[in-house]
């Protein structure tokens, strides 16, 4: 092959592989504009009903400055509600990574979070003063 | 073990406030407040089929003559060398600030302090990202190197004007060799040292560094150790290869991209520079990862065994895991390099390795941009509070100490093309780079063809390992 014609066909390969992925994702990304369209949709109605739909909020039980069944995944759309109840046998402070949120759970208490996942990404929430992780919050785009 | 019961003595006699901060095992670096999440199957999926054709096109497709072997640079114009003394100068009041904000700021919130988040954030990612972009501006910023040249000039002043003659040549075995050991040393501390993000270690550990520099450069010569030994100066210097800004003798010059890439000395350690920055970025990401999740608490538990404390097991464990991630990427490398020797005669697996190190620049680049373009965007945020309160101590210099990181600057899917778009281009850069050497060094095209098999196994598998990183992360 002359080299213009190398390069026509390198060209070509490219424009191709661009071009079918547009198209693969503008199909995907139909379908999830969809979904995060609709997500918003369900945390109204949960609003405006007083007995939510959505399920349970999650409980995390810290036991020896430790979670029990190891790290709980909460994971979450953007535009969602963020749930959870933590219940320790020690008084501990948790922190909400990324999202900054600060709040003190009694010894033999609980302390219930709800925020709007308002940022996407993955975040950890720990115990703040041991730095022991016990939950990680994935929120999707 | 004995400085750390004396440290934590001490904590508990000043008691009160600053609590010897524990590090958390969460996050890797200890500063994120938002990790990347894992690159979805579809992406994952589209990433690797285009870096499949567009590989296989190349082979078929690309020029038949060498077109990147000699450096074509275009004079821009001067850039003089007297810039360097306030560069340098620059630098210098950095290093100052930051090594006196690590001692005398904030030990309790590593993030709340300019000197944990200047060494992982603006200096190592942010500088390497600068070195591709502008070119090796660190080479002027560089402080003990202008500390160095500093001094040299004031001794040729004060004996008249005779320079001082470094007492030993540098050994021409040792090429890049201490930069090598820098590397390792910078990612142990970034990954597996426990008290990474602890701002007084990382002010103790610089001044170390530059010490260690400055005699260097007192033994073998200031610009030769700066070429040489410097880590940072050296690791910055490579990846600035791949900027088409150069500056050499105060004249400024641009050039084809890529094309500096191929005029890397082939000096010894030079793969072993480029396999050890590639292994531990990948340490970074794997550790990061299910597996190692998985795998990390049996190794930390066997250690424990044998007497390690909880903390020292962890950290032996990650040591561990950083060994193994820089391994198996020079083991795969070298097997490139192994089956390349198989075609064609005379060319010793060393040589071949060598001959293509340069190759793997643009992959090393790729792995720091996948893993670090996102805690380079999130973090490097924090240059406004840290700017009026580098201290961590309640000053507000600008009226900036307020500002907060913005995680919504740059969105999950932005940070997923970016990661992409890196480990392509790394890709399609690397074969580009291997490509014209192979023709350069083959006499017949054929032989250059079936070297070229082996490089794309091992460009296919690199890319492959970047990608199956970023979609393993574990949140």
């Amino acid at each position: 092959m002359k080299t213009g014609t190398r390069w026509a066909v390198l060209g070509l390969v490219v424009v191709v592989a661009v071009v079918a992925f547009v198209i693969a994702q503008s199909g995907g990304g139909s379908s999830s504009s969809s979904q995060s369209a609709r997500a918003p949709a369900t945390g109204t109605a949960v609003n405006g009903t007083t007995t939510p739909a959505a399920p349970a909020p999650k409980v995390i039980v810290v036991r020896n400055v430790k979670p029990v069944g190891g790290v709980q995944d909460i994971t979450v759309k953007k535009g969602g509600q963020v749930r959870f109840t933590v219940q320790s046998d020690s008084a501990q402070e948790i922190h909400v990574h990324g999202y900054d949120f600060h709040k003190n759970v009694p010894k033999n208490g609980s302390v219930s979070f709800s925020f709007p996942a308002k940022i996407d990404g993955g975040f950890v929430i720990e115990l703040e003063k041991p730095g022991v992780q016990i939950a990680s919050l994935k929120v999707q785009p | 073990m004995s400085a750390r019961a004396r440290r934590a003595t001490a904590a508990a006699v000043l008691a009160a406030a600053a609590p010897l901060a524990l590090p958390a095992a969460a996050s890797a670096h200890g500063l994120q407040g938002k990790t990347d999440l894992p690159l979805p199957t579809w992406l994952f999926s589209w990433a690797a089929a285009i870096v499949l054709v567009v590989s296989f096109a190349a082979l078929a497709a690309l020029w038949p003559k060498p077109q990147l072997q000699e450096e074509r640079r275009r004079r821009i114009g001067r850039l003089p060398e007297w810039l360097d003394v306030p560069a340098g100068a620059i630098g210098i009041a950095f290093f100052g600030i930051v090594v006196y904000a690590g001692f005398a700021g904030t030990q309790a919130n590593a993030q709340a302090n300019l000197a944990t988040v200047f060494v992982y954030v603006h200096f190592w990612v942010g500088l390497a990202f600068v070195s591709v972009l502008l070119g090796n501006v660190f080479r002027s910023f560089n402080p003990w190197l202008a500390l160095a040249r500093g001094t040299g000039w004031t001794y040729a002043r004060l004996r008249g004007g005779r320079a001082w003659s470094s007492p030993l040549a540098y050994p021409s075995w040792l090429g890049y060799w201490p930069t090598v050991a820098g590397i390792v040393a910078f990612a142990w501390v970034e990954l597996c040292y426990q008290d990474k993000t602890h701002p007084e270690n990382i002010a103790g550990l610089i001044e170390a560094y530059a010490v260690t520099q400055l005699a260097g450069m007192a033994a073998f010569g200031a610009e030769t150790w700066s070429r040489r030994g410097d880590t940072f100066g050296v690791y910055f210097g490579v990846l600035s290869r791949l900027s088409i800004w150069a500056r050499e003798d105060g004249v400024l010059y641009v050039r084809p991209p890529l094309s500096g890439a191929p005029q890397l000395p082939l000096l010894p350690g030079a793969v072993a520079l480029l396999t050890v920055a590639i292994g531990s970025t990948s340490f970074d990401g794997f550790s990061n990862g299910s597996l190692w999740a998985d795998v990390s608490p049996d190794l930390t538990d066997f250690f424990s065994n044998l007497g390690a404390g909880p903390q020292t097991a962890v950290q032996w464990a990650s040591t561990l895991g950083l060994a193994v991630a820089i391994l198996i990427v020079s083991g795969f490398f070298w097997l490139g390099v192994r089956g390349m020797q198989t075609v064609g005669r005379g060319h010793t697996a060393r040589e071949l390795a060598g001959r293509f190190a340069h190759t793997l620049i643009p992959i090393a680049f790729a792995y720091a941009v996948a893993h670090y373009f996102s805690l380079f965007a999130f973090q490097g945020q924090a240059t406004g509070y840290l700017l009026s309160d580098p201290l961590g101590n309640g000053s507000n210099l600008f009226g900036t100490a307020k500002d907060t990181i913005d995680y919504n600057f740059v969105s999950s899917n932005a940070v997923w093309y970016v990661q992409v778009a890196a480990l392509v281009t790394g890709h399609v850069c690397g074969l580009i780079l291997a490509h014209d050497r192979a023709i350069a060094l083959y006499p017949k095209p054929r032989e250059a063809i079936r070297s070229q098999y082996w490089m794309l196994v091992v460009m296919v598998g690199f890319t492959s390992l970047g990608l199956w990183l970023l979609s393993a992360v574990r949140t």
